[in-house]
């Protein structure tokens, strides 16, 4: 009889043991998904949703927040996004928030990424709609990522061709780090520097001495010379001023000049004097050509 | 050869087979006639599971001694599985730097597939070649004729509450082998590093979804029936003699570890068809 009350024991723990674990794992994995949670539902439209998938989580500061719950195409481009979020963070996503599609690591799943927008602007509200950026397709990634080991290799290709002839001492660079002639050259012209300018520091001492020696008949002369300078200034200045009086008179129309430059009159009868001149040069060629034919004039 | 099929409320079936005739028609006509016995069964069972009276406390009997009695033997073979799986499974995720994958990996192998199915045959060798040789030795001793005779519903009372108890317990013990098996790869996952409890079921639980969990647990019920119910009618139908009893247990655990995979492989099919 005991044995039996305890063999009900142990069945009944068995069995509670076997359903409590059972509804432990649905539990957490419904915690997940937030079932037991409230929630509230955001969408985002995108152009290309890069692999999600309803399930994917949605992250807010790098902490898990809410699942994505549908995806649908909603036209012919575009792709509409519906995600179910804790309602615990609404209160730190903004009406300008930002949804952007990311991936857990290099292989990872994607993921739903909101960036929470200006803390100036309102509260999301439940069913509205996030801005979105596009998502970093992986494919362009590589593509571009091959253009640029194409271009590396290629310079890695020139950077060994010119480091070979380097080696065998082509080229000025190869022959600099390479020619021993060379070194030798160049231990002999800093060798000669030095000597040239030991040479050079003794030449500049003499010339100092020689210029100290100078310097009062050449500050004298200087002197004189600058008197005679300011002489010719004043008399360019003289000069300025006349020129500044012609010009003002030409400006004026003062003088044959003036009158040549500035008057209108003489302009006009400037063109009908060569009007003139043309007309009647014209009319002489017609007199000689007459003159020619005359029997005046035959004989000439 | 003779082919029984007793019905021990009704009439007996007896269907013979002439043996030196027709070799071939023989193999098959076996293969058909057991599919037409199991059905039988089958849908024997399922009329009497429904119609009262209800065998309550032998049930309540059985389940103790299948589930219970089993549950020693699952949950060591789930914790030595995950162990092992985490183990085995480390270095080749270690070459791709994924480690931290580890879990998921382990999480997801063991609750889809790798748990129903050890605790299914783990089950299958232990309760199905019992309840065949149990309700066998029954047959050769005609304590069911017995039974029969003194108007109990044998049917009902042996064979029906093995099958149902088979059915609700096994799910219970995936359970728990489940829950040992995550416990084995969490040992063996630090071994070689070092994770808190706390974060490697969070891991695990961040892997897992309904889809993981639900079909799993659907398919265990079905382990479980397939598994009852062939133990129970090998012993039922078995022949007369002490040779039908080791040969009924023989062939419950074969025809019911067989059943084993061919159930997972129509659960991952359908699995597979409605997650698309």
């Amino acid at each position: 009889m005991q044995n039996s009350v305890k063999n009900k024991v142990k069945f009944g723990l068995f069995i509670t043991l076997g359903v409590i674990l059972l509804i432990a794992g649905v539990y957490f994995i419904g915690e997940k998904q937030q079932l037991f949670r409230t929630t509230f539902r955001l969408t985002a439209i995108f152009a290309d949703v890069g692999g999600l998938q309803p399930g994917n989580n949605v992250r807010f500061a790098g902490i898990n927040v809410g699942t994505v719950e549908n995806i649908t195409i909603e036209s012919g481009r575009t792709v509409r996004v519906g995600v179910i979020v804790d309602e615990n963070v609404r209160e730190f996503i903004h009406k300008n928030a930002v949804a952007s599609i990311g991936s857990e690591g290099l292989m990872g799943n994607k993921i739903l990424i909101i960036v929470p927008g200006t803390a100036g602007e309102p509260i999301i509200e439940n069913e509205d709609r996030l801005l979105t950026e596009t998502p970093l397709n992986i494919d362009d990634l590589i593509v571009s990522f091959k253009s640029t080991m194409d271009n590396a290799e290629m310079l890695t290709r020139d950077l060994a061709v010119i480091v070979e002839n380097i080696k065998l001492g082509k080229g000025t660079i190869g022959r600099l780090l390479m020619d021993k002639s060379w070194a030798e050259d160049f231990d002999i012209a800093v060798v000669n520097f030095k000597l040239g300018s030991t040479g050079l520091r003794r030449l500049t001492d003499e010339a100092l001495i020689s210029f100290k020696d100078n310097f009062d008949s050449t500050f004298v002369n200087l002197k004189e010379g600058s008197i005679s300078f300011k002489n010719t200034v004043e008399n360019a200045e003289k000069i300025t001023f006349d020129l500044s009086v012609i010009s003002d008179n030409i400006r004026q129309g003062n003088g044959t000049l003036g009158r040549l430059v500035m008057d209108k009159n003489w302009e006009s009868d400037f063109d009908s004097t060569v009007v003139n001149f043309k007309q009647s040069s014209l009319k002489m060629s017609e007199l000689i050509e007459k003159a020619k034919s005359s029997w005046l004039l035959w004989g000439f | 050869m003779k082919v029984e099929i007793e019905d021990k409320n009704e009439s007996v079936v007896t269907i013979t087979v002439n043996k030196e005739n027709d070799v071939k028609t023989t193999v098959f006509s076996l293969f058909f006639i057991e599919v037409y016995s199991l059905s039988y069964f089958t849908l024997r069972f399922f009329k009497e599971v429904f119609t009262p009276p209800y065998e309550f406390k032998e049930l309540i009997k059985q389940s103790f001694l299948i589930g219970y009695k089993s549950l020693a033997l699952i949950s060591i073979t789930g914790f030595i599985i995950g162990l092992v799986l985490t183990i085995q499974s480390r270095p080749t995720l270690a070459k791709f730097g994924a480690v931290s994958w580890l879990p998921a990996m382990v999480a997801v192998s063991i609750v889809r597939e790798i748990g129903p199915v050890i605790s299914a045959l783990i089950f299958a060798g232990k309760v199905g070649s019992g309840i065949g040789a149990e309700l066998a030795s029954m047959n050769v001793t005609e304590q069911i004729d017995a039974m029969q005779v003194s108007g109990a519903n044998p049917f009902k009372y042996l064979f029906v509450t093995r099958v149902l108890a088979a059915t609700l317990m096994l799910p219970i013990l995936v359970v728990f082998a489940d829950t040992f098996g995550l416990l084995g790869s969490y040992v063996a996952v630090n071994l070689k590093d070092y994770v808190s409890l706390h974060l490697y079921f969070s891991l695990i639980f961040q892997s897992l979804e309904f889809k993981d969990i639900v079909p799993s647990m659907i398919k265990t019920v079905f382990f479980g029936f397939a598994i009852g119910l062939i133990g129970a009618y090998k012993g039922y139908t078995s022949n007369k003699g002490t040779e039908g009893v080791g040969k009924a247990a023989n062939s419950a655990v074969v025809l019911a570890s067989l059943m084993v995979f061919i159930i997972d492989m129509i659960a991952v099919q359908i699995t597979s068809l409605l997650q698309d």
